[in-house]
């Protein structure tokens, strides 16, 4: 696997023979972008922030992977820490920042040892100055969030900011601040390093009704049946979830790439496939997702706070089969309304998977709504 | 202040809970008003304001590990404990939470008992697990 190749300290080293202004010049050239799901191109990130004039600036490693069905920092973390904070200190020297946050999800608590000697190790063999600090979280979603992240480093409550304007701005303590996801900032070194570095390759998050689930290396493209017989399922697959966010398609043969997947109102996000096989529920499946969303809205605004949890009512109430035909359309209309309304990316992509769901496996909603009407005839 | 994370962990760590009490203490300390210590320690879900039990089993219901029966886990532990979703054990041994995606999803079902992580659970890992602690 590409990811875990050992750079060794000599993209470091590199970086800096190369002075900030060229490594930052060299990530642009080498194509890296975002991991984290929006795949804003790094180099790009780096230079907004270089170009403030601030004397302090920051850098943040995003590690709060909370998307459910997403594993692939952990796996980073576990697996290549060296390279991860050889990454960290590049970024660093390459925007000047004063100092960095590893923002390690409390979910992750016991990976903060192997991060703690990998510091230690790759401090040591660079001496490199800059001070590196974990920060753990205590279980919320939204701080995977950009905005969001900074207030929970700050020490409030882990609620999104309005933007613009954007961290590369006014960040972490109002300083010009770049936000890099795990495995963005694990490929810096090696995207510094080789030449056959190759910009597409992801780390698709497998899991769900698979036999073999886990974490697989494959380019952007990759056909989804593929990777979905990579994973052995048992049953036929009827649908794949990207993540919770990113909303739900009925297993078909497209390309995994973000373009192909938007014309089916998806996103590929940070390549999570939750397969499901044919003896699920969907109507069942949305509601946990529902659930997910209604316990971690933040609170801050009122679409999203309300909404996400008359979403689960109606849902509750279809699943228990005490539903109307109308409740489906009330359903969609919230949803809409939720996704137009709310103030940041969790509100936004809450209702995704509903409004799919609703698209494309309707008749097992209708089919729910339709076996109250019998119950109740024979009730009579 | 980005301490106080960190600080709140530790007085849950010591005191197994943050209670006002020592809210209104790190508040001089910190030179933090009570109102936001407050804020943040209800905002998260690892932050506790009131007593735990001496084991908080996190367990994930998120749609990997639903996908793969961790309902029918999570009532066997709600029957086996005799307490339900973010209740705690008269013994207050434990305390049992429905949590979200914990990262597990390639060994799910999954639950965290402090650090440490369970994966792949059956009822019969649950009773192992459970014995094991008491």
């Amino acid at each position: 696997m590409q990811i875990l190749r050992k750079p060794l300290q000599r993209a470091y080293r590199k970086a800096i023979k190369l002075g900030s202004k060229a490594t930052i010049d060299l990530i642009k050239k080498k194509g890296l972008s975002g991991r984290g799901g929006a795949n804003f191109p790094t180099g790009s990130k780096w230079e907004m922030v270089s170009k403030e004039k601030d004397s302090e600036k920051y850098l943040i490693c995003n590690a709060d992977e909370g998307e459910p069905g997403t594993f692939k920092d952990k796996f980073i973390i576990e697996k290549n820490p060296e390279a991860l904070i050889e990454g960290i200190l590049i970024a660093a020297y390459a925007i000047k920042a004063k100092k960095a946050f590893i923002y390690l999800r409390g979910e992750y608590d016991y990976l903060e040892s192997k991060l703690k000697k990998a510091i230690t190790k790759i401090k040591n063999r660079t001496g490199s100055e800059t001070p590196i600090e974990i920060v753990i979280g205590a279980g919320a979603y939204i701080c995977g969030d950009e905005t969001a992240i900074l207030e929970s480093i700050e020490g409030k409550r882990g609620q999104a900011r309005t933007k613009p304007p954007f961290p590369t701005v006014r960040g972490l303590y109002s300083k010009p601040t770049v936000i890099n996801n795990v495995e963005t900032l694990a490929n810096v070194p090696l995207a510094m390093l080789y030449d056959d570095w190759n910009k597409n390759l992801r780390l698709y998050s497998l899991s769900g009704n698979v036999t073999r689930p886990g974490v697989y290396e494959l380019p952007l493209g990759t056909p989804l049946c593929d990777l979905i017989k990579l994973g052995r399922p048992k049953n036929p697959i009827k649908a794949v979830f990207f993540g919770c966010f990113g909303g739900c398609i009925p297993h078909c043969d497209i390309p995994l790439h973000p373009d192909a997947i938007c014309g089916k109102e998806c996103m590929l996000g940070s390549c999570t496939i939750i397969a499901v096989d044919e003896k699920q529920s969907i109507v069942d499946l949305v509601t946990n997702i529902a659930k997910f969303y209604e316990f971690e809205s933040c609170g801050k605004c009122t679409p999203c706070r309300e909404g996400t949890y008359r979403i689960l009512n109606i849902l509750e109430n279809i699943s228990m089969k005490n539903a109307d035909m109308k409740d489906l359309d009330t359903l969609k209309e919230l949803a809409e309304v939720i996704k137009e309304t709310s103030f940041c990316g969790l509100g936004q992509t809450s209702t995704n998977h509903l409004l799919n769901a609703l698209k494309y496996f309707r008749s097992e909603f209708e089919e729910r709504v339709k076996e109250k009407k019998t119950r109740k005839r024979t009730a009579r | 202040m980005s301490l106080l994370l960190k600080e709140l962990k530790q007085i849950q760590g010591k005191k197994g809970y943050i209670s006002e009490d020592s809210m209104k203490k790190l508040s001089k300390k910190m030179n933090i008003p009570v109102a936001k210590i407050y804020a943040a320690a209800t905002f998260y879900s690892q932050l506790h304001t009131k007593p735990q039990g001496k084991h908080i089993i996190e367990i994930c219901n998120s749609p990997s590990c639903y996908l793969n029966g961790s309902l029918n886990i999570i009532k066997y532990l709600e029957k086996k404990l005799k307490i339900k979703s973010g209740q705690t054990t008269e013994d207050k041994r434990f305390s049992l939470y429905i949590c979200s995606c914990i990262g597990c999803c390639d060994k799910a079902p999954a639950m965290k008992i402090g650090k440490e992580v369970y994966t792949s659970l059956t009822k019969e890992k649950i009773d192992e697990i459970i014995k094991g602690l008491k």
